[in-house]
């Protein structure tokens, strides 16, 4: 069996990147799959769907994409039958109140704005990955 | 004073005849004083009573000795001859035969003066079947005597020709009337609703004080006297105090009858009348009436503070003048009333349009003029927007707020042309206005926008308290006579205050109709005020919208590149701290540095851009769109020969009222993007328009745009999809990645949107992935001219 992989949702490559360094930081194994917009995901992910197993294990979500944006990409896995459990964490630039509600409202799983401080920057995504990947029991 | 009671004791004099000397009268009674039949006549004159038939003495004064030489029982039974001799009885005759005389006094002819007796007028008339004939001395040695009364008639009549109001006109006539009489004080006394009087002009010896704007109590004129004043053209009295005389017999032996006085100009005054002018000071009053449509309307009333004379001749130029002062009043009212209908309408116009121009209804009472200075009335107050606005005397806002509940209750309100409530006794009718008479016992209220329970009212405090009332108790006291100071205008004051207490002055038919017209004038006003307040209300709504949207671009899409900026400068600290680095992976770090700020410097140029194309005026005119495009084409360099484009404009489009800069960018920016999403190695862009009229398809064109041009810009790029129709307007909105399509902030579209909505177009969007986009909108200034 593959490895499962993280999809990282970002068009901006330099948040990408720190994604990145904080996945090297926090020693993940898991593979990572970036969409750079919210149609290149999808169609990632409907590539993969078929399988009986899912293989994205974790979804990291920028809601402001070009194209079909995350709010897009939410609303479809969390209509999609075999996408509907995936643990969806939401990164936006703002606390908007606005995209706070349609997010959990809508099934994200967690919602975080992004600090313009790098290092954290760093630690919120160490903390998420630590978080769904080590203490959270995931589905199935 | 009313009519005595069913059940009161009996009159004095019974059933039998009546005469002021035996039975005089008291106040109780002297509403039922038979003043027509005094059986008595002033004494500085004779009266005969004779039959019709015979022409024999049927009565006499009882001074006849000293007029006619003989006593009065010594007459009796004889025929007229035996006084003025056969010629003039035939004369008589004939006149009797000829004229029917029962209207009034005629002159017959003078009797000349004989052994001790002075020279005498004699007038005849008839009443109750009698001829009745008053010898009165002729003055002619008192009065000018070569005055031609004609001529003075007639100026007079002539100089009442143009009366421009009641007060002005009945100023003229008091002057006139005095010229002729030369008497000490003339006045026009008017009376109002309510009966009580009012003298409204005055003409009178320097000497004495004016009173003129006096009100006098309706008791002082009798209900008899009244009457009688609407079948006589005048009423000489002049000597007030001088003693009186009875007929011999006091009634008529043919038919057992008293005679009926109404038109002798000898008939003796009721003492109540002759007391009240003698505790006035007055000692000869002569009193004309002035009538509308059959009404007594008013009195002119002359008095003297000596006796004096009223020659045949003065007497017939009053009646006449009081005659054409009855005619041409109703003109005068008219031409005061048309005046006062302009001066509200005016008024009211002008308050109506600086509250337009104020934009607020606070123009109706805090300048001059206001409310008050249209309508007379003591305050004024309007309701609107849940708040008084008051001017002049008004009751406090609390007592506002129940008088304001109580007439909304009012089933008046619910007429739909004329809501309005009139009134002049407020308190009686209405409980919460008990305690407020002295400011609101009058009050006229319209209501509009009745939902929002709008008010325009108007006060008036009772009548009591804004006039001057004659017999004020400042006033210097008269001497009085038998009856004390009863019959006074003091006195009558007292018992005439219980009956204008809580009452005003009546609101006038002009008034009530200005009202109405004042409320569809402020209706107007608030109603376009509420359509403004809702276009403001959508003003700020879309300033918000816009608000809301800068600040969410603000938080996210300039974030991005600062969170950038900030990871590459925390890695070259953290690279120096380290003092370690590989120097081309540190000189990559400080160029993506420069391109981020860089990026950050167009993203914040970009929004300003938008939020000056939102806020800038626009230049209108008449631009030919032709030149517009071919600048916009020049703009984004399509025409260089690199640029590997083809643009058709298939016609010529036409002029249009637009800004031509902003409509230069609207094309400039829809070219731009339609030579970065092209699809081919060579675009083929089509720039046209549809005429209103025209047929054919109008693809996705929205409702609103029915009937206008709609410009386009057509494409055969990559296409939009059409979940993405909408989005694409919305700022730093990329369909693609940050370099796909040579990059960009994702402002050009929104700019777009912004710019046609300004010109109160849409702009919206038909294409098919990989075929083509079409940018459709419209421009609504008026057409111009073909294209």
């Amino acid at each position: 069996m593959r490895a499962r992989h993280i999809m990282v949702v970002e068009d901006s490559d330099e948040d990408f990147d720190t994604v990145q360094d904080a996945a090297r930081r926090s020693d993940m194994l898991h593979p990572i799959v970036r969409a750079r917009s919210g149609g290149e995901c999808l169609s990632l992910l409907r590539s993969s769907r078929g399988c009986r197993d899912p293989q994205t294990l974790l979804m990291l979500l920028d809601l402001n994409t070009p194209g079909d944006d995350g709010r897009a990409v939410l609303l479809a896995v969390r209509h999609d039958e075999t996408l509907g459990t995936l643990p969806v964490v939401v990164l936006s630039a703002s606390a908007n109140a606005r995209d706070r509600q349609f997010c959990y409202a809508n099934g994200a799983n967690a919602y975080h704005v992004k600090p313009v401080d790098h290092s954290l920057h760093l630690r919120l995504l160490q903390d998420i990955f630590a978080y769904w990947l080590v203490s959270v029991v995931l589905p199935a | 004073m009313s009519q005595p009671a069913k059940g009161n004791p009996p009159l004095p004099w019974g059933s039998g005849p009546y005469s002021i000397k035996r039975h005089g009268t008291t106040l109780a009674t002297c509403d039922s004083e038979p003043i027509q039949t005094p059986g008595c006549i002033q004494a500085h004159g004779a009266l005969l009573v004779l039959r019709l038939g015979d022409l024999k003495i049927l009565q006499a004064s009882e001074n006849t000795l000293q007029h006619l030489g003989e006593h009065a029982w010594s007459l009796l039974g004889h025929p007229v001859a035996r006084v003025v001799g056969a010629a003039r009885e035939a004369r008589l005759r004939e006149m009797l035969a000829r004229d029917a005389l029962d209207a009034g006094p005629a002159f017959a002819f003078t009797l000349p003066a004989r052994a001790g007796m002075a020279a005498l007028d004699v007038c005849v008339h008839t009443s109750g079947g009698a001829a009745v004939l008053e010898f009165e001395g002729t003055g002619r040695a008192e009065t000018r005597a070569d005055e031609d009364f004609f001529m003075l008639v007639k100026a007079a009549v002539g100089r009442l020709q143009a009366p421009t109001s009641v007060r002005a006109f009945c100023q003229q006539v008091t002057q006139e009337v005095r010229a002729v009489t030369g008497l000490d004080r003339v006045m026009a006394y008017r009376f109002h609703a309510d009966h009580h009087g009012e003298v409204i002009a005055e003409s009178k010896r320097d000497t004495l004080d004016p009173w003129l704007g006096l009100h006098y109590p309706a008791a002082d004129i009798p209900q008899p006297a009244r009457e009688i004043f609407k079948r006589i053209w005048i009423r000489p009295l002049p000597d007030a105090a001088g003693p009186l005389v009875e007929l011999v017999p006091l009634v008529n032996p043919d038919t057992g009858l008293a005679l009926d006085m109404t038109h002798c100009a000898l008939r003796g005054a009721s003492v109540m009348y002759s007391e009240y002018l003698a505790n006035m000071g007055v000692a000869a009053s002569l009193t004309m009436p002035i009538m509308r449509d059959g009404e007594l309307w008013g009195l002119i009333a002359c008095h003297n503070y000596t006796t004096t004379h009223f020659s045949y001749e003065v007497r017939a130029a009053c009646e006449l003048l009081s005659q054409v002062a009855s005619l041409k009043l109703k003109s005068a009212e008219q031409a005061e009333q048309l005046a006062y209908r302009l001066k509200l309408e005016d008024v009211h116009q002008l308050l109506v349009v600086r509250s337009a121009r104020e934009g607020d209804l606070l123009a109706l009472t805090a300048y001059e003029p206001s409310l008050l200075d249209a309508i007379d009335a003591g305050g004024a107050a309007l309701y609107h927007l849940n708040r008084w606005w008051c001017v002049g005397s008004v009751p406090e806002l609390a007592q506002l707020d129940q008088l304001a509940a109580w007439l909304h209750e009012r089933p008046e309100f619910t007429s739909a042309t004329r809501p309005v409530f009139v009134t002049d006794a407020l308190a009686s009718v209405c409980p919460a206005a008990v305690g407020l008479e002295d400011v609101a016992s009058g009050l006229l209220a319209t209501v509009f926008l009745r939902r929002r329970r709008g008010l325009l009212v108007w006060f008036r405090p009772q009548t009591m308290h804004t006039v001057k009332w004659a017999g004020n108790p400042n006033d210097k006291p008269q001497s009085p006579g038998p009856h004390g100071m009863r019959l006074s205008p003091r006195v009558s004051f007292e018992t005439f205050i219980e009956s204008v207490r809580g009452r005003s002055l009546p609101w006038s038919d002009i008034e009530v109709d200005a009202a109405l017209r004042l409320r569809l004038l402020v209706l107007e006003l608030v109603i376009a005020r509420n359509e403004r307040l809702a276009d403001l209300n959508a003003d700020l709504t879309r300033s918000n919208e816009e608000l809301d949207a800068f600040a969410y671009v603000a938080s996210h899409d300039l974030k991005e590149p600062l969170r950038g900026i900030h990871r590459y400068a925390h890695q070259l600290l953290e690279a120096a701290e380290a003092g370690s680095g590989d120097q081309a992976e540190n000189l990559q770090r400080v160029e993506s540095l420069m391109r981020l700020t860089l990026r950050m410097d167009s993203l914040l140029d970009s929004l300003l851009h938008f939020s000056r194309v939102g806020r800038m005026e626009l230049e209108l005119e008449a631009a030919d769109l032709n030149g517009v495009v071919a600048d916009a084409i020049e703009m984004t360099g399509a025409r260089r020969s690199d640029s590997h484009c083809r643009i058709d404009v298939p016609r010529p489009l036409p002029v249009v009222q637009c800004d031509p800069v902003r409509v230069c960018e609207i094309y400039s920016n829809l070219l731009a993007n339609a030579l970065k999403y092209k699809r081919h190695a060579e675009a083929h862009i089509e720039v046209g328009y549809i005429g209103a009229g025209e047929a054919g398809a109008r693809p996705n064109a929205p409702a609103t745009t029915a009937g206008q041009d709609i410009f386009y810009v057509r494409d055969d790029g990559i296409g939009i999809d059409e979940r993405h129709y909408e989005q694409v307007f919305r700022l730093f909105k990329r369909m693609h990645g940050r370099d796909e399509y040579g990059g960009g902030v994702g402002i050009g579209l929104t700019i777009v949107q912004k710019l046609v909505n300004r010109h109160g177009g849409r702009v919206w969007i038909d294409s098919s992935l990989g075929v083509g986009t079409t940018f459709y909108f419209t421009l609504p200034g008026a057409r111009l001219g073909p294209g």
